[in-house]
Parts: C-alpha cells; sequence; structure tokens
C-alpha cells in the first residue's frame, strides 16, 4: 500500500541544514490503521507532508499503491492526492464561504465526476457522517467537531486508498474527540488504510499498530508500554 | 496617542509598498484628470470682472425679421444695429454706456526700420473705460467731448506701446493709422480678461485688442467690420451709410446700472425707444429687450465649451473609478489584517481607537495621492495647453484655489473611500478570530 | 469542467468586494463605451472630404495701405505673374477659405419674396480659375468664362447673374430634380434677385467645419475689391513649400504699397479648424487608456489581496488534489463571473449615459457594436490582470494545509 525506503528529507537555509527525515523507511499494508508519534521537532509533520505527496524528498523510494512516486510531475502528484490520498487536518481546513454540501464537492469537482455521481457521493458521505441534513449550513454555523466530521466526508467521498489524519483532534474537546476517533476506527474497519499522525499517546494506543519518530526516524513499537515509555523519555528532552 | 496611529499606518503602508503605491496611484491619477478638467472649467466660467458684473448689463432689442427669430426659440439678436448703437449710447439714459465693435486698420510705424502692419482695434465710447475699470499705465482714456467731435485720438495696449514706442510714456505722440494721423492719450497697463466678457461673439477667450479709438470714426473713416455681421434685410444701394442704416448688426451695447430701479428705467426706456422705431417702419417683431449681467451673458452665450465640460464629467467618472478601486482595495487590504484586529480588540483596542487607526491610514494614503494629483494635474494642464495651442491661452494654469482644492478633494474622497472598509475591520469581534484561521 | 456554481455562491458570501469590483467595471465600461464613441464622432467629422487638393494647396492675404494702392490693377497683375510661376497649377482670388472659420454665407431660394423659405449657403467669390485652383470637378453644366467676371466694391449689394453651386445645394434647393435638371434653374438672393444655376459641382466645404450645412456652397464670378484681397493658390504636387517662398518673394518684390501676411497652407487650416477635435479625442483616448491601466491594477490589487488572505484555502486545494492550473482557473472564473455582472451593468449604464449625452451636448446614438466590444476588451483585460497574482496562488504549497495558524 505505502512504502517508504531510506527517504531523506534536508530543509536548507542559509546557514543551517536540517535533517527533518534520514533514512526514513515505512511499510504501511492494506487496512492498517497506523498512529504516528513523536516530539515535536522529531519529523512527524514532514513524514506526513511526504506520505501524502505535498512535499517531495530528496533520496530514498516512496511507492504508493505499487506506483513510485519519484519524479512525478507537479499534475500527476495533484491526480495522486486527489485519487488516492483523503486528508484530515488539525483545524479541518474547510473552506469557510463554501457550504458544507460544496465543501466535500471541492475533490469531486477536481477528479472530474459529473454532477449526478458527485451529488450521490456527497450525500452519502455528509450522512456516513451523520450531517445529511445540514448540507446547507456554512463551516461558521457548526461545533468543531462537526466541522471535523465534515472534514472527514470529504476526505471520505473520493474513497481514497488511505486516509491521512494530521492531529485529527487536536482542536476537539475530549467527548468530540471521542466520537471522532471512532468515526474514524468504523472507517478503518470498513477497510480503508489509516494514517494518523498525533502526539497523543492516548489516542495513538487506540490504532492498530504505532510508530514513533525521533530525529526523522523510525521506531517501530508494539508494545503500549514501550510507547508510554518513549513518549515519557521525550517529553523531558523535547517540547 | 495619535502620534502612535500615524506610526502604525506608516507600517501598514510600508509593508507591501508595491500595493500602498497602486492606492496612490489610483488616487493621484483620478484626482489629476478630474482637477485638470475641472481647472479648465473653472476658469472658463470665471467672473471676470466679480465687483461689477452685476451692475454692467448687455443690451439686447428685437430688430430682426418679421419671419423668424433671430434664434429658436425667439431669441433677440445677440448684437445690435448701428442705428442702435449710436442711438442708444447718445440717449444717455444709463449711468454709463458704449457700443462697441470691431475693425482693423494698417499701422505705419513712426519708426523707419518697423514696417506697416494690421491691427485689430476695439471701437468704443469714452465711458467705456471707466464703466469696464480698464487699467492705465499713462494718461487715459479720451474726454467724452472727443466721441461726437470725431477726434482722432487713440489709447493703446502696453504691449502696442512696447512695440511703436519702445514701452515709453507716448502720450501726445502722433501714430499713422489707416493713412490718418491719431494722438496717442492713453496707455493701457496690462489688461487680460477671461473670459473676454465684453465682445464673445467671435469667441471668448481671443486675444485683448491692441488699439481703442471713438467709434464714430467707423463712419467717419469707413473702417471696415470685423467680427459677426449679419442681416436679414438687403440694404439700399448709396456705399457706407447705407450699409450702416441697415439692418445688419455687429455691434455690442453696454450698459452700466448700479440699482434695480435704474435697471426698471432703462427697460422702460428702451420699450418706448422700440415704440419709436416701430412708428419709424422698423422693428417689425414683438417688443423682446433684454438686459443680462455679465454672469447672465456669459451663461447665455454658453461661454464654457461643452467639449470642456463633457471632459470634465467624464475626468468625474474617472474619478469614480478610482475611487471604486480606492475602496476595493481598501477593504480587501483591511479584511486580510482582521486576525491582527482581533487581537488588537482581544487586548482593549477600543473600536473607536481602531476606527481613528484606519481612518488615518487611509488619509495618509489621500495626502500622497493629492499630491501626486496635483502633479499630475500640473502635467494634464500643460498636455491641454499643447494639444489646444493658441485657443487655451489662460486657461490652463493651477492657481493655488485650485491646487488646494485638489489636495481636499484627494483627502476628503480617501476618507470616504476608507469609511465603509473601517468600519467593516472594525466590527470584528474581539474573540472569534482567533481560534479559526 | 467549472466551478461556476460554488464560486458564485461563495462570492456571494462576499458581496461587498464583489460589487465593488462590478461597479468600477460598469462604469470603466461607460466611460470607455461613451468616450470611444466620442472619438469615432469627431473621426468621421474630420474625415469629410472638403473637395479640395489640401495637400499643395496655400494662400495669403495683400492688403494695400498706400494712398495711390489701385487694387483691382494689383489683384489682376498679381494672379497673371503668380500663375506664370513654374510649380504652380493656378491661382485665384477668394474672399474666403474653405474650413478657416471666417466667411460669408446668404440665403437662397427657389421662389422669389420675404416669405419664400431661404436656405443658407456659403459664398466664395472666384474668377473663372477658381474650380482649377479649388481642385473641384463640376459633374453638370458649364464654368465661369473670363468675360463673366466682375468687381464687388465693399458696399455692393447688386448680386451677378450665374453661379456654380455644389451638389449638396443642388439637392437642398431642388430636391425632386437630377442633378443634371438644376442647371438653368433660378433662384433668389436677397429675395427677389434672381440667379441662374451655370453649373454644379461635385464637393466643396463652407468655411465652418462645424455648420450643419458644410456641403452647401456656391460660386460667385467676381473679384472683391475690399482693400483686403485673398489669394488662393494651387501647386505642383510636392512644390507647395518651394513656391509659398517663390511667391511671396514675387509679390514682395513689387512695390505697390501693400502687406503680405497671414500665408498659410490649408493643412495647417485644416489642422487649426479641428484641433478641438482632435485635442478631445487624444485626452479621451488617454482616460480610456488611463482607466483601463487602473481598473487592470486595481484588479491585480484585489487579486493578490485575496490571494494572500487565502493562502491556506489554496493549499488545502492543492492537497485535495487541485492542480496548479485548476487553481489558476478558480481565480479567472471568479473574475469573470464579477466581470460579467459589472458588464451587465456597464450595459445599462452606457446606454443611459449615452442617452444623457445626446440631450445635453446633442451627441449622436452609441452604435450597439461599442458595447459586445468594449465587454470583451474588459472582459480580456480582466483575465489578463487575474494572470499574475493566479499564477501565484498556484505556487502555494500544498504542504502550507497541515501548517498551524
Amino acid at each position: 500500500m505505502l512504502k517508504m525506503t531510506n527517504i531523506k528529507k534536508v530543509f536548507r537555509t542559509e546557514v543551517v541544514e536540517t535533517h527533518a527525515l534520514r533514512d526514513f523507511s515505512l511499510h504501511v499494508k492494506e487496512g492498517d490503521f497506523v498512529a504516528v508519534t513523536g516530539p515535536s521537532g522529531s519529523g512527524k509533520t514532514t513524514f506526513l507532508n511526504v506520505a501524502g505527496l505535498l512535499e517531495t524528498f530528496d533520496e530514498g523510494d516512496y511507492l504508493l499503491d505499487g506506483q513510485s512516486v519519484k519524479g512525478m510531475s507537479d499534475n500527476q502528484l495533484a491526480r495522486m492526492r486527489n485519487e488516492k490520498i483523503g486528508f484530515i487536518f488539525q483545524s479541518f481546513n474547510l473552506l469557510p464561504d463554501l457550504n458544507l454540501f460544496d465543501n466535500v464537492d471541492v475533490p469531486l469537482r477536481y477528479r472530474g465526476f459529473n454532477a449526478k455521481e458527485r451529488k450521490e457521493r456527497i450525500v452519502q458521505a455528509l450522512e456516513t457522517v451523520g450531517l445529511g441534513s445540514r448540507m446547507k449550513h456554512l463551516p461558521a454555523q457548526l461545533s468543531g467537531g462537526q466541522q471535523q466530521r465534515v472534514a472527514i466526508a470529504r476526505a471520505l467521498a473520493g474513497e481514497p486508498r488511505f486516509l491521512l489524519a494530521d492531529e485529527p483532534t487536536g482542536n476537539l474537546d475530549s467527548a468530540m474527540a471521542q466520537s471522532v476517533l471512532e468515526l474514524l476506527e468504523d472507517i478503518n474497519k470498513a477497510g480503508t488504510t489509516i494514517i494518523m499522525v498525533t502526539h497523543d499517546p492516548i489516542l495513538a494506543k487506540r490504532a492498530g499498530r504505532n510508530v514513533f519518530v525521533r530525529d526523522g526516524q523510525v521506531t517501530e513499537v508494539t508494545k503500549e508500554a514501550e510507547l508510554d515509555e518513549l513518549v515519557q523519555k521525550t517529553a523531558q528532552v523535547g517540547g | 496617542m495619535i502620534a502612535y496611529y500615524f506610526k502604525l499606518s506608516l507600517l501598514s503602508l510600508r509593508r507591501n509598498l508595491l500595493l500602498t503605491g497602486l492606492m496612490i496611484a489610483a488616487i493621484g491619477l483620478g484626482i489629476g484628470a478630474a482637477m485638470t478638467t475641472i481647472t479648465v472649467n473653472y476658469l472658463m466660467s470665471a467672473n471676470p470682472i466679480p465687483h461689477k458684473s452685476e451692475q454692467l448689463f448687455y443690451v439686447q432689442l428685437d430688430s430682426w425679421d418679421p419671419n423668424q427669430p433671430y434664434t429658436e426659440p425667439n431669441e433677440p439678436p445677440d448684437q445690435v444695429t448701428w442705428t442702435e448703437a449710436t442711438n442708444l449710447t447718445a440717449a444717455k439714459q444709463a449711468k454709463r454706456q458704449s457700443a462697441i465693435a470691431t475693425s482693423n486698420v494698417v499701422i505705419e510705424p513712426e519708426r523707419a526700420e518697423q514696417k506697416p502692419f494690421i491691427a485689430s482695434v476695439r471701437l468704443a465710447y469714452s465711458d467705456f473705460f471707466p464703466m469696464f475699470d480698464v487699467p492705465f499705465l499713462y494718461g487715459s482714456g479720451w474726454q467724452n467731448s472727443a466721441d461726437q467731435d470725431l477726434r482722432r485720438v487713440v489709447v493703446l495696449s502696453k504691449k502696442m506701446n512696447d512695440e511703436l514706442f519702445g514701452g515709453e510714456d507716448s502720450v501726445g505722440r502722433n501714430l499713422v493709422m489707416a493713412g490718418t494721423t491719431f494722438q496717442v492719450v492713453g496707455v493701457l497697463d496690462s489688461w487680460e480678461l477671461k473670459p473676454k466678457f465684453f465682445d464673445v461673439t467671435t469667441g471668448a477667450f481671443n486675444e485683448m485688442e491692441d488699439v481703442y479709438i471713438p467709434f464714430l470714426l467707423k463712419q467717419a473713416m469707413e473702417l471696415p467690420s470685423s467680427g459677426n455681421n449679419n442681416c436679414w434685410k438687403p440694404f439700399e444701394e448709396g456705399g457706407f451709410s447705407a450699409y450702416l442704416g441697415s439692418e445688419c448688426i455687429n455691434y455690442q451695447m453696454w450698459v452700466q446700472l448700479d440699482s434695480d430701479a435704474e435697471k426698471a428705467d432703462y427697460l422702460s426706456f428702451l420699450h418706448s425707444y422700440v415704440e419709436e422705431q416701430k412708428r419709424l417702419g422698423r422693428f417689425p417683431r414683438e417688443q423682446n429687450n433684454r438686459l443680462s449681467d455679465v454672469m447672465e451673458w456669459m451663461e447665455n452665450q454658453e461661454v464654457v465649451a461643452d467639449d470642456a465640460r463633457m471632459m470634465m464629467y467624464m475626468a468625474l467618472m474617472f474619478l469614480v473609478v478610482c475611487l471604486l478601486n480606492t475602496v476595493a482595495l481598501l477593504l480587501a487590504k483591511f479584511i486580510g489584517r482582521t486576525p491582527e484586529i482581533a487581537l488588537r480588540r482581544a487586548v482593549g483596542a477600543s473600536k473607536r481607537t481602531l476606527f481613528l487607526q484606519h481612518i488615518i491610514e487611509s488619509a495618509m494614503l489621500g495626502v500622497a495621492g493629492g499630491i501626486l494629483g496635483l502633479a499630475i494635474a500640473w502635467l494634464g494642464l500643460q498636455g491641454v495647453s499643447g494639444l489646444y495651442g493658441e485657443d487655451t491661452r489662460g486657461l490652463a494654469e493651477l492657481d493655488l484655489t485650485m491646487a488646494a482644492l485638489a489636495v481636499v478633494l484627494a483627502i476628503v474622497s480617501t476618507v470616504l473611500a476608507g469609511i465603509y472598509p473601517t468600519w467593516r475591520t472594525c466590527s470584528v469581534a474581539p474573540a472569534g478570530q482567533l481560534k479559526t484561521q | 469542467m467549472s466551478e461556476l456554481g460554488p464560486i458564485f455562491r461563495a462570492l456571494l458570501r462576499n458581496k461587498v468586494g464583489a460589487l465593488l469590483l462590478a461597479l468600477q467595471i460598469a462604469v470603466t465600461m461607460t466611460i470607455m463605451v461613451n468616450a470611444i464613441h466620442m472619438i469615432e464622432n469627431r473621426s468621421s467629422l474630420m474625415a469629410r472630404p472638403s473637395g479640395l487638393d489640401e495637400a499643395n494647396q496655400f494662400y495669403l492675404s495683400s492688403t494695400g495701405y498706400a494712398q495711390d494702392f489701385n487694387e483691382q490693377l494689383v489683384v489682376e497683375e498679381d494672379l497673371r505673374l503668380i500663375r506664370q510661376l513654374p510649380g504652380i497649377v493656378d491661382a485665384t482670388q477668394i474672399n474666403a477659405i474653405p474650413l478657416s472659420g471666417g466667411g460669408w454665407s446668404m440665403g437662397l431660394s427657389v421662389e422669389p419674396g420675404a416669405e419664400a423659405r431661404g436656405s443658407g449657403i456659403a459664398v466664395y467669390f472666384v474668377d473663372d480659375n477658381g474650380m482649377n485652383t479649388l481642385d473641384v470637378e463640376l459633374i453638370a453644366g458649364r464654368n465661369f468664362s473670363a468675360s463673366e467676371i466682375g468687381y464687388r466694391g465693399r458696399n455692393a449689394t447688386e448680386w451677378p447673374q450665374n453661379i456654380i453651386i455644389t451638389e449638396a445645394a443642388a439637392k437642398e434647393l431642388f430636391p425632386d430634380l437630377s442633378v443634371s435638371e438644376a442647371v438653368g434653374k433660378t433662384v433668389y438672393i436677397n429675395n427677389d434677385e434672381p440667379m441662374t444655376i451655370i453649373g454644379i459641382m461635385d464637393q466643396l466645404q463652407a468655411p465652418w467645419v462645424g455648420w450643419s450645412a458644410v456641403e452647401r456652397v456656391m460660386l460667385v464670378p467676381q473679384r472683391t475689391l475690399f482693400g483686403s484681397s485673398r489669394y488662393f493658390i494651387r501647386t505642383e504636387p510636392g512644390q507647395r513649400d518651394a513656391m509659398i517662398k517663390a511667391t511671396e518673394k514675387l509679390l514682395l518684390d513689387r512695390d505697390v504699397g501693400r502687406l503680405i501676411r497671414n500665408v498659410r497652407t490649408m493643412e495647417e487650416t485644416r489642422d487649426d479648424s479641428y484641433r478641438g477635435h482632435q485635442a478631445l479625442q487624444t485626452i479621451l483616448w488617454v482616460i480610456v487608456t488611463v482607466l483601463t491601466i487602473i481598473t487592470a491594477l486595481g484588479i491585480v490589487g484585489m487579486v493578490t489581496f485575496s490571494v494572500n488572505r487565502r493562502r491556506k484555502q489554496i493549499g488545502t486545494r492543492r492537497a485535495l488534489g487541485a492542480t496548479r492550473w485548476q487553481i489558476i482557473r478558480h481565480f479567472l472564473v471568479e473574475n469573470a463571473l464579477v466581470t460579467s455582472c459589472g458588464l451587465i451593468l456597464g450595459v445599462g449604464s452606457s446606454i443611459a449615459l449615452n442617452i444623457w449625452l445626446v440631450d445635453v451636448f446633442s451627441l449622436p446614438r452609441v452604435g450597439w457594436h461599442y458595447l459586445p466590444i468594449a465587454m470583451a476588451v474588459l472582459l480580456v483585460v480582466g483575465q489578463l490582470a487575474v494572470l499574475g497574482p493566479a499564477r501565484r496562488a498556484a505556487a502555494i504549497s500544498p504542504a502550507l494545509a497541515t501548517r498551524s495558524a
């Protein structure tokens, strides 16, 4: 499904070179629910950006759904994002001037579906997240949890191969976070691969598989205790 | 505190120099175009003799064709005949009166090295000079008696005196014109009227005449007519005197009337004069006498050219576009600053202070735009003079009033343009905005 | 392909900004349509042929001042000598110059009597060389013969027997007759003085370019003895400037107590007469051009602000799979929508302003074809203006979507 091998990503400014990812390797299989944790500055976000094809990488290889994305043109990357990946952002990133229907519609338009198919998918996606009756509402009229549900509906509507979630509950209170997480679990059970980046170990524990990132490298963990230990350790070092 | 707002505004304007420049340029161009055309209109419609314009009246009588009016709908002719010009002046029923006309003569200068040349002449009565407050450098106008005595006396313009007598006091000197020797009695100081209100028949902004001689010499010396000469009735054989006695109009009649009572008296005098002429078989049309003061007459004669007005309307619409542009840009700019404003509101800035801050920012754009506009207006007026040449002599100059108006117009319009965007931004709720985005 | 629906609904959420731009476009279009209409109107006035050979014609005034100045003899000898100069096609005495703004007009009627309806007609006193000098063509009848040329004193009231008129004058006087049928007809001047039309010429303009009857002209076979004479002179092509010098020298060398002044070419006269028109055209062009630039720059500014404000949104769209081109297209469509609203508004206001101009300045009605042209121009200008900031928007990295704040 997703296979990263020795990925290297360097940020350069005039004075410093920051190795955001070095020899980063990860293999995610179809149907996985992977939580990626790590302290601030560990390379989590860079991993997310590279995995989501939002940023390019310098070295290594990345196979997404069997295709190597290395050397793909900007348009090809956009197409890949559109067809294979569903994004869920920490701050929802809904378009404030569009109502829910039009928000979910955005990636479908780029996909080039016809009006009938788009409508069916939008209605279905919004119903899946329980907002089928509020299609004409604007994002600002919804609570944070509802907004994130819309974002999930938007991510699902295109039936992507996997969902990429960036701190999906970071801006939500615990009750709302709980329900969003349950929604993700349901989606995963239905067969969609999910990669979730989070700094919250409690959240991470609920995922089927845990990946810990530190200094741009992966430490695979399998036991909850190990994860706790790692988080504790790095909490003293990082911020 | 105000100083702080100024500093903030300056910072904000400097943050995006390109867009600030764009807004200033738009305001400047709008103000510049508007001021260029407003100035031309303002100078065209200026009162050329403000202290006296309500006492000076242009006389119109309807001596025209019984079958059709001079101009629709039943307007009296814009000039009078020789008969009326001489009769009305001789009647002395107003405080001052003078018929005037133009002609031209060949002048043969005293100095041998100067060649003879043609000059246009203003024919006038002695009252002309005090009536129109004509400024004199040397000497004065001629005596009343010189009018009837057909004395060969002449008043020269300053320019003509410089040319003929090297700028000396030439009073008492002789000058040969149209083959006759004239005596110089006066030299004018610089005298430029914009518009040249006393005779607008061939254009309201023509050059002033350089030579002034007694009106009745036209008859005595058979001087040619210039200006507009209109006739409705063929005249009898009999040479120059037949022509003068005809119904051809070529003369402008002015009277000075200091009060409404005098004006009423003069109108009734005109009425009885026309009645008398009707008994002599003239004036076949209904009585239609008019006294128009200077500004009424300028209005009647439409001295502000249609083209100038049309251009002014175009330029004002242009200014509207520039202002809409400014409102839209300010709006876009201020709305983009919403998070910052929400922060300021959160830390305790009142709506009032924020309003003030943004209005000051708009006003600063206005000042810059106004100054740029002034420069553009100046360039624009240079361009207008270049394009129109002689026709716009003295009509394309920026005076202090106009300069002040330009800056005020710029500031007022930009502040007005800034009000809506400012109001929109200042109604941002203090919290809310901090969280989303 | 289009995203019209959502873009339009989103625009409605930002009504004021869009409305301001639409209004600006509407006023811009209004000015553009009416200014170009005025420019075209003036152009067509200037394009009217004068009937002359303007490039090869000039004129001058000869004014006698000496006591013994004999105008009749001087004029005849002057013209004879001028015509002999190599490079001169012909010369005539004339009382007024076409297009110059100063001249003489009379009323002609087809019936005698003071009550008859008169038609205004411009009068040129010329001799038998007049038609050749002016370069007008006879289309019916005949030219004056040398023996027909008389003299006219300053206060003369009588008119000669024969005249030549322009086709336009013939059509005005005898609307039902063909040009050749008008030859030989009698018309009346000064109420009851008859004159015979002996010839019809194709085209010649009166001295007043602003006169509605500028095409109505008559030639009268007389030399004027008004003390000051005008000579109208036509030269071989390309010889004009040399001939001006030669003619001036010829006349100045004849020491007869007169002044030569006001030597001008027909081209200068045309420039002077139409200077106001030309100036207005230039000014309107400047206004239209600067206006279009301001509107374009305004759009650049607004889109730039809008892009800056929507960076995160654009990043999100990119993350959701929008290609760069789709981002650019989004802004193009958005602008096209607002511009179109402005243009529809602009059609109404353009027509309204024109109606007002027709009313107040008696300008002709605007041709409908100006409207689609102005609309197309403004639409293209708007799209081009959007292109710059839209490309910058397209360059926004999709990674912006994952950045917080």
